[in-house]
């Protein structure tokens, strides 16, 4: 079974969905927690896994027929969006959407039936390594090649911005061989594997993944399939990035409307001067835009019927609005709050940091505006 | 209907039925040159989207509504005057007597009844529950005295529907009613107001003793101001509707290919951003609209929709005129490498919507308050 084939997921579905993030966010929200992880290595919390594991959430986008709960995107973007408030959705995108999507949009079906059940319960976790070059998308720019000698693949090359690498116990790279460019699943105790890291601006690990000589395990997709299904897994990766983004200036919003209604300078409440309403109310006005886009898209992704290309602009839609608003927002917020926003102590800087690392992630919003432009509307 | 089909029906409607000679005008007509297209449309039925079918309009859901607006604009049709149908309607539907229903709505839908809006005066404007214009209760009537600014189209009316103080001891807005009266009677005149785009829409107008009738008071004597709330929503919907801004970045491709610009990277960049502006005001307003059906008032939504939109069709315009060099300097049709294009038509033209039913400052003011609960 295909993602054409999975539900999009009951309203009760995705309610209850989100209900149980959102009350798993109340519970496990802890800031304290949160700095302490800032540049440490794998960089989060092994308590706050296991529960997220427990919940079921790796399985979210998993077919059923790999063990997996067949659900589609609009709910994995509701359990996000209630994740980024709390800023724990580190794991989610980087492993549990978009090396699952790669996966299963592949053409090997025995790895799909291997890796997919152990992905689903947490037992394997992945990372899709793809990018090489800064601002460089999808599979024509790979330089990684792949060589059988002895019916073993060798990769060799660099990938760079690899996230989710900390906790992965495997990668899926692109690498290209004489038929073309093809993803290969390679372990992360390969011999010829190293890995470093480069750090986010939020002090998550952002990983290079050297390759020399380095035998693959498998190939999850031969080039007949490999571009295609890479490039709908980065379209649908880069939604549900925008997923955590609203969560994550919602809340810094909602804070940050908090403290208008509580600081009082010259005798009153802050958010008492017009001033600062009229910014506040841009903000909102904002966050209900950005709702939109990503509920359309949400929708357009689940949707059988959508086009490469369709989903390649509706993507690139989003994902432009979200990186902007999500910069927006937090940077804002920071001027609404004063000095005071720019200690460390104060909340709003750790949000700030995540936006701009999400922002950034599977291109920002001057890329995906170059992208959206150069794609052809089909249809009108 | 399935939506695809009722978009056909409209389509064919449009293509079959509109004069030629009101096709695509740029500017907005007069009652008198409009009045054909607005009698095939009120024979048709199709004259009152929004409306209950029990009172005579279609009763579309908001998808279909869209789509109706959608066929209108895409075949060209002229703007009509909109404040029976679009105002008056259906302040009575929601607030109105049966009585009072019976009287008008058929009148609106057949255009016999041509209304106009007497709310803002010269010291009421974006503090509208200011109006001082007073009436006074004599016997079954109203006796009106005061001044009414920005009444548009009250050459064309025969009838007005205006805000006036009732009770001048009551708080600001508790003492005002919304009253329907004769626009051609002795006691009241107008006085046409030229504006910069050369048009005379707008009028003052002036009430000297000029009556009304006490049962032509809508929603009950000092209770003016909800029924007034109530019908500014649609109108800030309908300013807040993406086809405004589609219309103006048609104008901005129209330009850029005459200008030679259409290629040029920083073009594009700019475009683009003002494209997908555009694109996510559209889904903002498709999920807004969904969630009101017929009838029904209007929230928040419409005060977001209006900001953004107007504002965004203001930047679109300044691009197009910063773009057409020195021709963004010429009045009236323009050539240019082939094109033949307005533009300060419609730069000017994209000025007002920011201001009238509310500036974008007060809308601001009302979901700073009412929305996001800062404090005053």
């Amino acid at each position: 079974m295909n993602a054409n084939q999975q539900e999009a997921g009951t309203a009760d579905e995705i309610r209850l969905l989100r209900d149980s993030a959102a009350d798993f966010v109340k519970r496990s929200t802890n800031h304290q927690r949160t700095r302490a992880l800032r540049e440490t290595l794998p960089g989060h919390d092994a308590d706050v896994l296991r529960s997220l594991t427990e919940l079921g959430w790796p399985a979210i986008l998993v077919p059923e027929s790999h063990g997996g709960m067949g659900l589609g995107l609009t709910s994995m973007a509701a359990v996000l969006r209630e994740l980024g408030r709390g800023l724990l959705g580190e794991p989610v995108v980087a492993n549990w959407v978009l090396p699952i999507r790669a996966l299963e949009f592949g053409d090997n079906d025995d790895l799909k039936a291997k890796l997919l059940p152990q992905m689903a319960e947490g037992k394997v976790t992945a990372a899709l390594a793809f990018q090489e070059r800064n601002g460089d998308f999808g599979s024509n720019v790979t330089k990684t090649t792949a060589v059988t000698s002895k019916k073993t693949v060798l990769l060799s090359g660099t990938k760079r911005f690899v996230a989710g690498c900390s906790g992965a116990d495997g990668f899926l790279v692109t690498a290209n061989a004489d038929a073309g460019t093809g993803l290969y699943w390679i372990r992360r105790e390969a011999p010829g594997l190293t890995l470093s890291h480069e750090w986010h601006a939020d002090g998550t690990a952002s990983g290079i993944l050297s390759l020399s000589d380095a035998p693959a395990e498998a190939v999850a997709a031969t080039p007949a399939t490999c571009a295609a299904g890479l490039a709908r897994a980065l379209d649908e990766g880069a939604v549900m990035v925008c997923a955590e983004l609203l969560g994550i200036l919602s809340e810094t919003l909602d804070r940050t409307l908090d403290y208008l209604r509580t600081r009082v300078q010259f005798d009153k409440p802050i958010g008492s001067f017009q001033a600062l309403q009229h910014k506040t109310v841009d903000l909102f006005i904002l966050q209900e835009i950005c709702q939109s886009v990503l509920e359309q898209s949400v929708r357009v992704m689940d949707e059988s019927a959508t086009t490469p290309a369709e989903r390649g602009r509706m993507a690139s839609r989003c994902k432009a609005r979200l990186s902007d608003a999500g910069l927006r927002v937090t940077r804002e917020a920071i001027q609404l709050h004063g000095a005071i926003a720019m200690t460390d102590d104060c909340d709003i800087g750790l949000y700030f940091k995540r936006a701009i690392t999400l922002s950034a992630w599977l291109g920002n919003a001057e890329y995906h505006r170059r992208r959206f432009a150069s794609l052809q509307p089909s249809g009108n | 209907m399935p939506d695809d089909d009722f978009r056909q029906f409209m389509a064919d409607f449009i293509a079959r039925n509109l004069p030629v000679d009101l096709r695509g005008k740029p500017y907005r007509l007069g009652w008198e040159k409009s009045k054909p297209w607005f009698q095939i449309l009120s024979k048709a039925g199709l004259i009152a989207p929004a409306w209950p079918v029990e009172y005579g309009g279609m009763g579309l859901a908001a998808a279909k509504h869209i789509i109706y607006l959608e066929e209108m604009d895409r075949a060209g049709c002229p703007w009509m005057n909109e404040q029976g149908t679009m105002n008056v309607g259906p302040a009575l539907i929601i607030h109105g007597t049966e009585e009072q229903r019976a009287k008008y709505l058929p009148r609106i839908l057949s255009g016999e009844d041509v209304w106009c809006q007497g709310f803002s005066e010269p010291n009421a404007g974006s503090d509208l529950a200011s109006v001082r214009t007073e009436a006074r209760v004599e016997g079954d009537e109203l006796i009106i005295n005061g001044q009414k600014i920005w009444t548009s189209g009250a050459h064309d009316a025969n009838m007005m529907f205006a805000l006036v103080r009732t009770d001048k001891q009551a708080k600001k807005q508790a003492g005002i009613s919304f009253v329907l009266m004769n626009r051609l009677q002795p006691g009241i005149t107008i006085r046409p107001i030229r504006m910069i785009d050369g048009s005379s829409h707008f009028n003052q107008t002036f009430f000297d003793d000029a009556r009304a009738k006490l049962s032509d008071v809508v929603g009950g004597l000092n209770n003016g101001w909800k029924v007034a709330n109530s019908l500014l929503g649609s109108e800030r919907l309908w300013a807040g509707s993406p086809r405004h801004a589609y219309k103006y970045l048609a104008i901005l491709e129209k330009v850029a290919r005459g200008a030679g610009r259409a290629s040029d990277p920083s073009y594009v960049e700019r475009k683009t951003h003002l494209t997908l502006d555009a694109d996510d005001l559209a889904s903002t307003y498709r999920r807004t609209v969904s969630t009101i059906s017929t009838g029904r008032g209007y929230g928040y939504e419409a005060s977001l929709l209006k900001i953004w939109q107007t504002e965004l069709s203001q930047r679109i315009m300044e691009l197009a005129l910063e773009i057409s060099s020195d021709a963004g300097g010429l009045s009236g049709d323009v050539s240019l490498d082939g094109e033949t294009i307005n533009l300060l038509y419609p730069y000017i033209e994209s000025r007002p919507p920011t201001i009238f039913g509310g500036t974008v400052q007060i809308h601001r003011n009302i979901l700073a308050k009412n929305v996001l609960k800062l404090p005053s």
